[in-house]
């Protein structure tokens, strides 16, 4: 494997002016992970993207996929990338065989079976016009084009928009396969849960700057927590819970009390143990919670 | 220039351009069957010289003034020059604003090649126009009962091409410059409109008669082909001038951000 990121970004910024664009973006994304690139509509997630392909050109920075720079080397990086724009059109006269065709010409020819397999693996529509298409038919013909001759980075906006959850799981089926491989999927998404399932490392953010880069289960870590406590003849008042490290909010009075703390449960626990517990409920870690947090910062920033 | 990109643009134009010039061959062919019972009749219209001028000399009783004037000066380089607009906006700037574009080069294919083979459609599309335009003139003059020579109908249709390829090329430029399909489509139609009476007026005004070399219609018909035949002085201008915005268009579409 060659020594360079599969994506690297350094000082990237596209400044549209009013505070729109991205700015001084650092980003490095890893050989052969599925990296998810999160964030709010408007956030500069397409506009990153747009300037890996070279659609647009950055203000100042730089960045590099596969170690081949976005402006110079646009046609070899194009050769050995897949991309999904978010929001795309199709010749609408043609049918989609005719449209995959045409994307196979401009890459010089396609290997046949991978093709043919895409489409089997998403039933897509071939021999209807793409005006005839629904908007999910339309993102299977989308997908495929990005994947049929079988690029080494994948970079997808918004790649599961429209389609139902059955071919939802075929397509997380197929970038775990191709991360197996040892490709680059490079996914953006404005929701967690579409990407949760699938990257190992996601970014966030928020009004075209980085928020945070981090793995999924480190930022479980982080993540608040949450017990239902039902008390039976002793009870804690919720003003002593809220006093105990790591309990961020106590919410109800009396014998229910709902507790959301972060770290580690052992202050909280020896706090009630001192009292008469009926029932302890754990709720899992919520990392759209996590995500809420970052995006919902935006209206103090 | 892109191969693939060239075929599929025209297989979406090909209809529209083969509609346009079966069009243009059926009106000439009917203004040429008119001639016979109407031309005699109008003769030369008594209209001042700068209306005349517009008119392609208003002489409407030879058949060559006839053709001149019907098709030669208006309708002829009207139909080119919007087939050839058309063609050049929708399938550039009119693909960049629907987010065609933004796909296709996402794959390995350099801007100018794409350019390139737009500019390569809308020449077919011209010439498809051209074509009709040539074989009405074949049909309508001999149901005129004859009168204008073969060369010089091929001249008409040779000239009106070159002519239809600057008006393509100029909204090709200005689809590669601005991304934007009206201000293609609109800002080459205007100076479409612009040329013409630019072309019929200036000679009228002392001192202006130069700007007339500034209008592709001069360099079109300026000479009048359909009796004195190809005029290689004013393709050579029209072809420079196509080449020139051709390049224009390359380098714009090359050097900006794409728009959708």
């Amino acid at each position: 494997m060659p020594p360079h990121a599969a994506i690297r970004t350094e000082g990237l910024t596209k400044d549209f002016g009013g505070g729109h664009g991205v700015f001084a973006l650092d980003l490095e994304v890893e050989r052969g992970e599925i990296f998810g690139f999160l964030g709010p509509n408007g956030a500069g997630k397409s506009t990153t993207m747009r300037m890996l392909l070279d659609l647009i050109r950055p203000t100042s920075g730089s960045a590099t996929v596969l170690g081949l720079d976005t402006h110079r080397d646009s046609l070899e990086l194009r050769h050995r990338v897949g991309f999904l724009p978010g929001d795309f059109e199709l010749y609408p006269k043609l049918t989609g065989r005719e449209v995959l065709d045409f994307f196979a010409a401009l890459n010089g020819g396609v290997d046949r079976r991978v093709l043919d397999d895409l489409v089997e693996r998403f039933d897509a529509q071939l021999d209807r016009p793409v005006h005839d298409l629904s908007t999910g038919n339309r993102q299977k013909l989308g997908i495929v084009q990005a994947f049929m001759h079988e690029p080494e980075c994948l970079i997808l906006d918004e790649p599961i928009a429209g389609i139902d959850p059955l071919v939802q799981h075929s397509f997380h089926a197929l970038l775990e396969e191709v991360a197996a491989e040892g490709r680059t999927v490079f996914l953006s998404s404005h929701t967690l849960s579409e990407v949760e399932r699938v990257a190992k490392r996601i970014a966030i953010l928020r009004r075209g700057r980085l928020v945070v880069v981090d793995t999924v289960a480190d930022l479980l870590q982080v993540a608040r927590q949450r017990y239902d406590i039902e008390f039976g003849a002793t009870a804690p008042a919720a003003d002593a819970l809220r006093s105990v490290e790591g309990v961020e909010e106590v919410d109800g009075d009396g014998p229910r009390l709902v507790v959301s703390f972060t770290g580690a449960p052992d202050p909280l626990i020896k706090a009630i143990a001192a009292y008469d517990v009926r029932s302890l409920r754990s709720h899992d870690a919520d990392l759209e919670e996590v995500f809420l947090r970052y995006y919902r910062d935006e209206g103090a920033a | 220039m892109s191969g693939a990109v060239f075929a599929t643009t025209l297989r979406l134009r090909l209809m529209t351009a083969v509609l346009a010039g079966v069009g243009m061959l059926a009106v000439i062919l009917m203004v040429g069957a008119l001639f016979p019972s109407v031309g005699d009749s109008i003769g030369k219209l008594n209209v001042p010289d700068g209306v005349a001028n517009l008119l392609g000399g208003a002489d409407y009783g030879t058949i060559t003034g006839w053709m001149r004037s019907e098709i030669g000066a208006i309708y002829g380089p009207l139909v080119i020059a919007a087939s050839a607009i058309a063609a050049a906006a929708a399938t550039t700037a009119g693909e960049e604003e629907s987010g065609i574009l933004g796909l296709v080069l996402a794959h390995p294919v350099a801007r100018g090649r794409v350019m390139l083979a737009k500019g390569g459609a809308v020449a077919v599309v011209v010439v498809i126009v051209a074509a009709g335009t040539w074989l009405g003139l074949l049909a309508g003059v001999a149901a005129a009962g004859g009168g204008i020579s073969l060369a010089d109908m091929t001249a008409l249709a040779v000239q009106l091409a070159c002519f239809g390829f600057t008006f393509g090329a100029l909204a090709l430029a200005l689809a590669g410059i601005t991304g934007r399909k009206a201000v293609a489509a609109a800002g080459a139609g205007s100076f479409g409109v612009l040329a013409f009476l630019v072309n019929g007026f200036a000679p009228l005004v002392d001192g202006l008669d130069w700007l007339k070399y500034l209008s592709p219609f001069y360099w079109y018909a300026g000479h009048d082909p359909l009796t004195n035949g190809l005029f290689v002085g004013g393709l050579v201008v029209l072809l420079v001038t196509t080449a020139v915005l051709v390049v224009v268009a390359v380098v714009g579409f090359g050097h900006r951000d794409l728009r959708a």
